[in-house]
C-alpha cells in the first residue's frame, strides 16, 4: 500500500510516527526545507538559538517534535521544499514540484493531508502598506530568521498568538507600542469555564498578559482598529477604545491576526467535502472524529481540518493513521486508540471554549468601508465586491467572477473569508449561504520554468 | 407585440436579445440554464481579432470589428476594449512566406486589414519578442477586451432595452403550440414565443434536437494560464503562424496564455478539466517567444466550455424542422468578437426573416450533403 503524508507539523510526524510503526514507509511531503509546522519551525541551519529561546513554554514539546521528526525522515521516502499544487484523485496521484523547478508525480493508495492552518485577517484600511503583516508572519520572522518586524511594533487582533507574539517581541528585545485585543475582557472571562479543560494552557494565557502589562505594555481589549497611517511605511495606527475615544499610536510596523483558518485547499481538491463550523467561523472539510474524510482513501488532521493548535494536531495526527491502518485491514494499538479518542474529546471542548474567547470580529470585516482594498493581490476594493452584490453574485465565486476578487497569487486565502462577510452583509444573507472561494490547481503559484523547461 | 424566447444566456445570446429588443414591437425573454457567462462567454481569451479568420468569416468579423470601435455606443461601456493590435509571429522564413500568402489571399477578396510586417517593425510592435522572429502579420485596431465586463455590459444593456433575462432556466423542450406560435419550456414556466434562438453554445445541438433538427457539432474546451503580474512589455495580442498560441497582457499585467490546448470536458456535468501536461505545452510555446515570461509564476488555469463544428465556423440560420427557431452557435472558440454583429444578424432574421449582414456561409445545409 502506497501512504501518502503532506505536511510535516505536529500532525504529520505523529501519523508518520504510526504509520511506520505499522511498518508502512509513505511518501512524506513538506513545503518548507525542514519540518515542525509553523508552530515550531526550525531556524535555518547555522542559526543557534535554544529551544528554550525560540519556543518558550512549548520548548518541550517543540523539542520532542523535531526529535521524532529526525528519527523518522530517514525511514521515509522524506520530500522536504516540495509543494503539492494539485491532487487528481481518481488516479490517484498528487503533483508536486520540489524546489521550485523539479516537477514530479506522486502516486498514492491513501492520504493523509496534514496541511495546516493560516493566519485570519481583516482588512483594515493601510493594510497593504510595508510594515503590515500577520501575527503568524511575525512570529515566523523572529522564530527562523531571528528577525524583528519593527523596533516599535503594535500587535492587532484577537486569540493566543496575539499575546504570545507581543510577549515574544518585547523578550527578544522590541518595545511593543500597543497590544488591541478586539475582545472584550468580559467575552473572555465568560469563556472561563470551558477553558479550564485546559488548565495549563489557559493558566500560560494569563500569564502573557500579566506579564506584557509588567513590562510596560499598553494593552487595550474591547477596541477597533481603525486605520495604519504612514506616507509609504507603517508611521501609526489610528485605533477606538471601547468608550469609542480615538487614539493614535506611533509604530514602525503592524502585526494582525484574528485565529487562524485551515490551509485546506488540497482537501477542496481532493474532492472532501466542506461545511461552515459556526464556534470557529471557519470552511472546515468534513471529517469523522479519528479524521477519516467522506472521501475512501483521504484522511485529515492537525488545523488543516479543523483549528485545534498543536497538542490536538498530534493527537489527531496519530489517531488519523490508525484510522487508515484499521480502514485498510491492519490491527492497530488499541489502548493508544483510546487514549488519543479520549484526549481529542477532551481538547474539542477547550477548544469550543477558546473560540467562544476569542471570537472573530465578523462586524468588522461587515463594516470595512468601500474604499478600502479587500483582495490585495487583484487591488479589489470591499466597494467593488458590493458592486458584484448589486450585479446579482449569489456567493463569492460568482462575485469573484464579477470582481476579481480572490484571483491573484493568494488565490483568496487571504481575502475569501472577509470577502464572504461583506457579500453577505451586502446579500443580507448569513455568512455560510455566501459560501467560500473553490479551490483550483495549483493552491499556489506554479513557477514557469518547471512546466516549460 | 410580438414575443421572442432566447435560449442561453452567453454573448451571442445577450447580443441578439439586445438588437432584438431595440426594434420595435419586440418582447424579448432570455432563458439561462445557469446564469449569465456561465461557460466560455465569461472566462474566454477576450480576443477582439479579424486576424487569421477562416475567410467565410471574414465579412462578418470586420462588421463586428466596427461595432467594437464604438462599444459605448451600443451596451454603454468600452468593455474593456483596447485596441493594441493582434500580431501573428513569423518564426521561420518558411512562416513568413505563409503569411505572406495568406495576406495575399485575404487582399485579393477585397480585404487590407492583414498587413505583413518586417523584422524591423515587428520588434518595434513587440520589443520583448525572442530574436529568432523574422516578421509577423499584423492588424492594427484589433485587440482584447474583458469577457465578463463584456457580458455584463449586454446584460445591462438588453435589460435597460426591455429584455428580461430568467436565469437558472434549462429549456427542457420547445413545441409547436395549435396556433404556430413555439412553446419554450423550463422546469417552472412556459414561454410562448413567434420566434425562438437557439444559443446554447456547447449545449445548442441538444436545444437542435428538441426541435428534431441533428446538427452535427462536437464540443471544445479550451485552457487557459494566467501568471502573477508582470511589468508592462507587450501591448499587441500575439498568435504564432505554426504553433498554437494566443498570448496577450492584461491591463493588471497579467499574461494570459491560451492558443486553443485542449483539456477534458464533459457536458453532462458541465464542467471541464485542466490537463497540465498540455498546458505545459502553451507554456512553453509562450516562454520561447517571450523569454521575459520564462522566471513568471503561473497563477491560475481555467477551461471554458464551446461548441466546435466540423469546419470550425459557426451555424447561423433558421431551423429546417421547426420555422420561427433560430439557431446561432457553434462559434468553435472564435466567437466573442463576432458577437455584437452576429446577434444584430440574427435579430434581424428573427424580426424580418431576412439579413443584410454576411452570413450566408454558415447555413447549417452545409452539412447536409
Amino acid at each position: 500500500m502506497r501512504v501518502a503524508v503532506v505536511g510535516a507539523g505536529p500532525a504529520g510526524v505523529r501519523a508518520v510516527e504510526q504509520l511506520l510503526r505499522a511498518g508502512i514507509e509513505p511518501a512524506w511531503i513538506e513545503e518548507a526545507p525542514d519540518g515542525g509546522g509553523r508552530i515550531y519551525q526550525r531556524p535555518p541551519p547555522g542559526f543557534a538559538r535554544s529551544h528554550r529561546a525560540l519556543y518558550g513554554a512549548d520548548a518541550k514539546r517543540a523539542q520532542a517534535l523535531h526529535a521524532t521528526l529526525d528519527a523518522l525522515k530517514p525511514r521515509t521516502d522524506w520530500r522536504p521544499e516540495t509543494l503539492v499544487w494539485n491532487i487528481r484523485p481518481r488516479d490517484g496521484v498528487l503533483d508536486v514540484v520540489t524546489r521550485g523547478t523539479r516537477p514530479g508525480e506522486i502516486r498514492f493508495d491513501a492520504l493523509i493531508l496534514c496541511t495546516g492552518a493560516m493566519d485570519r485577517i481583516v482588512p483594515v484600511p493601510g493594510w497593504t502598506m510595508p510594515g503590515v503583516t500577520t501575527l503568524g508572519g511575525a512570529q515566523i520572522a523572529l522564530k527562523a530568521q531571528g528577525a524583528a518586524i519593527g523596533a516599535r511594533p503594535v500587535f492587532v487582533g484577537t486569540g493566543p498568538l496575539l499575546w504570545l507574539a507581543a510577549l515574544q517581541y518585547a523578550k527578544a528585545g522590541a518595545s511593543p507600542a500597543l497590544v488591541l485585543d478586539t475582545t472584550s475582557f468580559l467575552t473572555k472571562l465568560l469563556a472561563t469555564p470551558g477553558l479550564l479543560w485546559n488548565t495549563p494552557t489557559f493558566l500560560r494565557g494569563l500569564r502573557y498578559t500579566a506579564a506584557l502589562r509588567a513590562r510596560g505594555v499598553t494593552i487595550a481589549e474591547d477596541a477597533t482598529p481603525l486605520a495604519i497611517e504612514g506616507e509609504g511605511k507603517v508611521a501609526a495606527l489610528r485605533w477606538r477604545d471601547s468608550g469609542w475615544r480615538e487614539h493614535v499610536a506611533p509604530c514602525d510596523a503592524v502585526a494582525l491576526g484574528w485565529g487562524l483558518k485551515p490551509e485546506a485547499q488540497l482537501a477542496d481538491l481532493a474532492g472532501v467535502p466542506f461545511r461552515f463550523d459556526a464556534a470557529q467561523h471557519n470552511w472546515v472539510p468534513e471529517r469523522d472524529a479519528a479524521g477519516r474524510s467522506p472521501v475512501p482513501g483521504v484522511y485529515l488532521a492537525g488545523d488543516g481540518a479543523g483549528i485545534g493548535g498543536a497538542e490536538v494536531a498530534e493527537h489527531a495526527g496519530a489517531r488519523a493513521a490508525l484510522a487508515l491502518l484499521e480502514d485498510h485491514g491492519r490491527s492497530v494499538d488499541l489502548a493508544l486508540r483510546g487514549h488519543l479518542d479520549g484526549r481529542l474529546r477532551t481538547e474539542a471542548r477547550f477548544r469550543a471554549a477558546l473560540e467562544r474567547a476569542f471570537p472573530f470580529p465578523a462586524h468588522l470585516a461587515r463594516r470595512m468601508a468601500d474604499a478600502t482594498i479587500l483582495c490585495r493581490c487583484e487591488s479589489v476594493t470591499a466597494g467593488e465586491l458590493r458592486e458584484a452584490a448589486r450585479l446579482g453574485a449569489p456567493e463569492v465565486n460568482r462575485a469573484k467572477a464579477l470582481s476579481r476578487v480572490g484571483m491573484g497569487r493568494c488565490q483568496g486565502r487571504v481575502c475569501g473569508p472577509p470577502a464572504a462577510e461583506v457579500l453577505s452583509e451586502a446579500l443580507g444573507i448569513p455568512v455560510e449561504q455566501a459560501g467560500r472561494l473553490r479551490g483550483q490547481p495549483p493552491v499556489k503559484p506554479l513557477p514557469m520554468p518547471m512546466v516549460a523547461p | 407585440m410580438n414575443r421572442a424566447v432566447v435560449i442561453g444566456g452567453g454573448l451571442h445570446g445577450l447580443s441578439t436579445a439586445l438588437h432584438l429588443a431595440r426594434m420595435p414591437g419586440w418582447q424579448v425573454t432570455v432563458l439561462e440554464r445557469r446564469h449569465v457567462g456561465r461557460h466560455s462567454s465569461g472566462v474566454n481569451a477576450g480576443g477582439v481579432r479579424r486576424l487569421g479568420r477562416d475567410l467565410r468569416e471574414i465579412a462578418l468579423s470586420v462588421v463586428s470589428a466596427e461595432m467594437w470601435q464604438d462599444m459605448p455606443a451600443l451596451v454603454g461601456d468600452d468593455c474593456g476594449f483596447t485596441p493594441g493590435g493582434q500580431v501573428k509571429v513569423a518564426e521561420s522564413e518558411a512562416d513568413l512566406r505563409k503569411l505572406e500568402a495568406r495576406a495575399e489571399q485575404v487582399r485579393a477578396l477585397g480585404w487590407t486589414h492583414e498587413e505583413v510586417v518586417d523584422r524591423a517593425e515587428v520588434r518595434r510592435l513587440l520589443p520583448a519578442v525572442a530574436p529568432h522572429v523574422v516578421g509577423a502579420l499584423v492588424t492594427r485596431g484589433d485587440g482584447s477586451a474583458d469577457p465578463m465586463r463584456t457580458v455584463m455590459a449586454f446584460r445591462r444593456a438588453a435589460q435597460q432595452a426591455g429584455a428580461t433575462i430568467v436565469e437558472g432556466a434549462g429549456v427542457t423542450a420547445i413545441e409547436r403550440t395549435a396556433t404556430g406560435t413555439l412553446r419554450v419550456v423550463t422546469p417552472d414556466a412556459t414561454h410562448e414565443a413567434e420566434r425562438v434562438a437557439n444559443c446554447a453554445g456547447a449545449w445548442a445541438t441538444t436545444v437542435a434536437r428538441m426541435a428534431g433538427e441533428e446538427i452535427p457539432c462536437g464540443v471544445k474546451a479550451s485552457m487557459m494560464i494566467v501568471t502573477e503580474r508582470l511589468p508592462r512589455f507587450c501591448e499587441p495580442t500575439v498568435g504564432a503562424a505554426s504553433r498554437a498560441l494566443s498570448f496577450k497582457q492584461t491591463a493588471s499585467g497579467t499574461v494570459v496564455i491560451g492558443g486553443g490546448h485542449q483539456g477534458l470536458n464533459d457536458p453532462e456535468t458541465e464542467t471541464s478539466t485542466v490537463l497540465f501536461d498540455r498546458l505545459a505545452h502553451a507554456a512553453r510555446i509562450a516562454a520561447e517567444l517571450f523569454p521575459c515570461v520564462a522566471g513568471a509564476r503561473i497563477m491560475r488555469t481555467w477551461t471554458g466550455t464551446e461548441a466546435r463544428t466540423a469546419d470550425e465556423i459557426p451555424v447561423i440560420g433558421e431551423s429546417t424542422t421547426m420555422p420561427g427557431l433560430f439557431h446561432s452557435f457553434g462559434y468553435s472558440g472564435h466567437g466573442f468578437q463576432l458577437g455584437p454583429a452576429a446577434g444584430a444578424a440574427v435579430a434581424e432574421l428573427m424580426a424580418r426573416g431576412a439579413t443584410n449582414l454576411p452570413i450566408a456561409p454558415f447555413t447549417q445545409a452545409r452539412f447536409a450533403a
